[in-house]
């Protein structure tokens, strides 16, 4: 008698679908950045137990409850810090931060800069609305000049932070910008980072359509350019990501900014987990071991 | 001044000018946005600056360097955010300077919600951050209140050089409430202490690291000093019905409201029972705790948290009278049905113990 063995059903978007609805305003930016991150794991094909999606606080930051992962809702800004130990505990995961330009470049910036400058592998993608929006539209670290939100009833009188100039400082060595209404460009930008291994920080425009009245769907989309149409950029060339990543106004680019391959990522350069993650370890010491270790303290 | 239909969370801000506050840094957080929002509005109309904080570590920092320049400061957050804020508070203690701190707390632990809890108590009154300090906490239960209670505020902060929270829920802070507001307003004026950038005040050094064992322990002491005559200075409390009260009920902020309510109904009903609500949570008003057990014969104590103000209670009673306990936690208030249910059991219960005693 034959025996039919069955290969296991390829993942379809449907699989990644969260259990929750999201509870985002209708048309928010965040929608096509959801829909973007699971045509990237359908592409890639990585089972939802492999996947951890983290957050911090913020609209944004309800996303792992809106995707079919292991997730993890965290501390106002901190997800960076707990997707770092995550990664420590177990290097196979594909590791997804998600969150807003609050959290991440606000009350989160001190870990936006470390956990790039450790080469953490892990892709974070942040849904950048220029505003709080959770709290109902108050200014933000990338709220431009002159805006008026209900903390700056006079216009903001601050400098925005420029995210991708910081990443790329920070020695990010995956740096890339999307914008949420071109859910195909993101979408390849995300698989991308995704399998690149080190540190991804992608910046996606998010509109907020309730509270930020200046930087819109409508807004964006004359201006973004995709790096991608210029066959002479070059995204290894540090430099010219560095000139590229300050435009803004008429001309603002998205596409991948800059890619290097050459840096180990955190997991590689820790020779304690040479052998494999923490989590797949015997939990006995040897006794040989650990003897040696008792007597070399005596 | 006319009186003027103003939400808790605004009218602290407008207090706050009018006592002479020119410095708000803060980060926004439901249920407090109102308060920065407002600070952002107002204070620049009087010279004042104010700015969104990236986080809530900064923005209390931002308060100790102003606070130190001698400039009247504030912030305003709630649950989580204070916990971040607990680092500046025990550094300004310890530095002796003054600010005023906002807290419209919400329920926790961790993220838990944006409802209304009473779960800060612990953190705010016994003091969150490390060391030997304590903060002065005061607990409006009106939006009158939040006006005249921040005005206090200033004023306590000034006096005794230390960090002043006022502590309400979320209830207070966004309810509309008529509010009348001091006729004149106190102008900024420039402590002797301070680091002003003059000749004058060129000697003057804010610090709170003392290396010495001994000299860090009498600065302890001397701030416990402090503390004390805040305890024999300081204390306030409402009584209500208190004067031939059997049964005493205890609790602050929005509960207050409830049991003033409760109170009334269970009186209509020949029960007495009265109201004993703690205005200053610290200091504790101890005195009034001692002087209602000599004739009550229970202390009921509601709360939206899980027995945080009992603890005090208890220890301000010292086993002189049984405390009794009603406690909702995670968002939900105790309603009126259920507290006076509570009273009118406890009531039947002395009433049957007198009895017996009378046999």
């Amino acid at each position: 008698m034959a025996t039919i063995t069955e290969g296991p059903r390829p993942m379809a978007m449907a699989d990644y679908k969260g259990r929750v609805d999201p509870d985002w305003c209708p048309g928010c930016g965040d929608y096509g950045v959801l829909a973007a991150v699971q045509k990237a794991l359908v592409e890639l094909q990585i089972p939802n137990h492999q996947v951890v999606t983290i957050s911090g606080i913020g609209c944004s930051s309800n996303f792992p409850g809106f995707i079919e992962t292991y997730g993890m809702h965290t501390l106002h800004g901190r997800a960076l810090p707990v997707a770092t130990g995550v990664k420590m505990a177990n290097h196979e995961l594909t590791v997804l931060v998600t969150g807003g330009d609050g959290d991440g470049f606000g009350i989160g910036g001190n870990h936006f800069a470390h956990a790039m400058r450790r080469n953490v592998d892990l892709t974070y993608i942040v849904m950048d609305n220029q505003i709080y929006g959770l709290t109902t539209g108050q200014t933000s670290p990338t709220s431009q000049i002159g805006m008026k939100t209900k903390s700056t009833p006079f216009g903001n009188v601050e400098g925005p932070i420029h995210p991708i100039a910081s990443a790329l400082a920070c020695g990010a060595t995956f740096v890339a910008r999307g914008f949420s209404a071109d859910q195909k460009h993101l979408s390849g930008l995300i698989r991308q980072a995704i399998e690149h291994k080190g540190f991804s920080f992608i910046d996606v425009f998010s509109p907020c359509v309730t509270y930020n009245k200046d930087n819109t769907f409508q807004w964006f989309r004359p201006r973004v350019k995709k790096l991608e149409d210029d066959p002479a950029y070059d995204s290894g060339d540090w430099l010219a990501a560095m000139e590229k990543s300050i435009l803004w106004g008429e001309e603002i680019p998205i596409g991948k900014f800059f890619e290097r391959t050459d840096l180990p990522s955190l997991d590689e350069a820790e020779p304690v987990l040479k052998d494999g993650p923490m989590v797949g370890r015997p939990d006995h010491i040897d006794p040989a071991i650990a003897r040696a270790f008792i007597e070399e303290l005596m | 001044m006319s009186r003027q239909l103003i939400k808790g969370n605004e009218a602290i801000v407008k207090a706050a000018v009018l006592a002479g506050c020119r410095g708000f840094y803060g980060y926004p957080i439901t249920p407090a946005s109102e308060i920065t929002e407002a600070a952002a509005a107002y204070l620049p109309r009087v010279g004042g600056t104010f700015l969104q904080a990236e986080s809530e570590v900064a923005a209390i920092n931002m308060l100790y360097g102003a606070a130190s320049a001698g400039v009247r400061v504030m912030t305003a957050s709630s649950g989580p955010g204070i916990s971040l804020m607990q680092e500046g508070i025990s550094y300004m203690a310890g530095a002796e300077l003054p600010c005023v701190v906002a807290d419209i707390t919400r329920a926790g632990p961790g993220l838990g919600n944006i409802t209304s809890e009473q779960s800060d108590y612990h953190q705010v009154v016994k003091g969150g951050g490390h060391g030997n300090y304590r903060t002065l906490v005061l607990a409006p239960h009106s939006v009158q209140e939040m006006a005249d209670l921040t005005a206090l505020a200033f004023e306590l902060a000034d006096r005794y050089r230390n960090p002043v929270v006022l502590m309400t829920d979320g209830f207070i802070g966004q309810m509309m409430e008529p509010v009348e507001f001091p006729q004149a307003a106190v102008g900024p004026r420039l402590p002797k202490w301070a680091v002003a950038g003059t000749e004058e005040t060129r000697g003057n050094l804010i610090s709170s690291i003392y290396l010495n064992s001994d000299e860090l322990e009498a600065h302890v002491r001397q701030l416990e000093a402090k503390y004390e005559i805040a305890r024999q200075r300081e204390t306030r409390a409402e009584e209500l019905y208190m004067e031939d009260a059997d049964v005493v009920l205890v609790g602050y902020g929005i509960v207050a409201r409830i049991l003033k309510a409760v109170a009334a109904e269970a009186r209509a009903e020949g029960l007495r029972v009265g109201v004993l609500r703690p205005i200053t949570l610290f200091p504790f008003p101890t005195l009034h705790f001692k002087k209602a057990a000599k004739r009550a014969k229970v202390f009921i104590v509601v709360e939206m948290s899980n027995g945080q103000l009992l603890e005090d209670v208890r220890l301000a009673l010292n086993g002189a009278r049984p405390v009794e306990f009603l406690s909702r936690v995670g968002g939900n208030v105790p309603s009126h049905e259920e507290v006076l249910a509570f009273v009118q059991a406890q009531a039947r219960c002395c009433a049957e113990s007198e009895q017996v005693a009378h046999v």
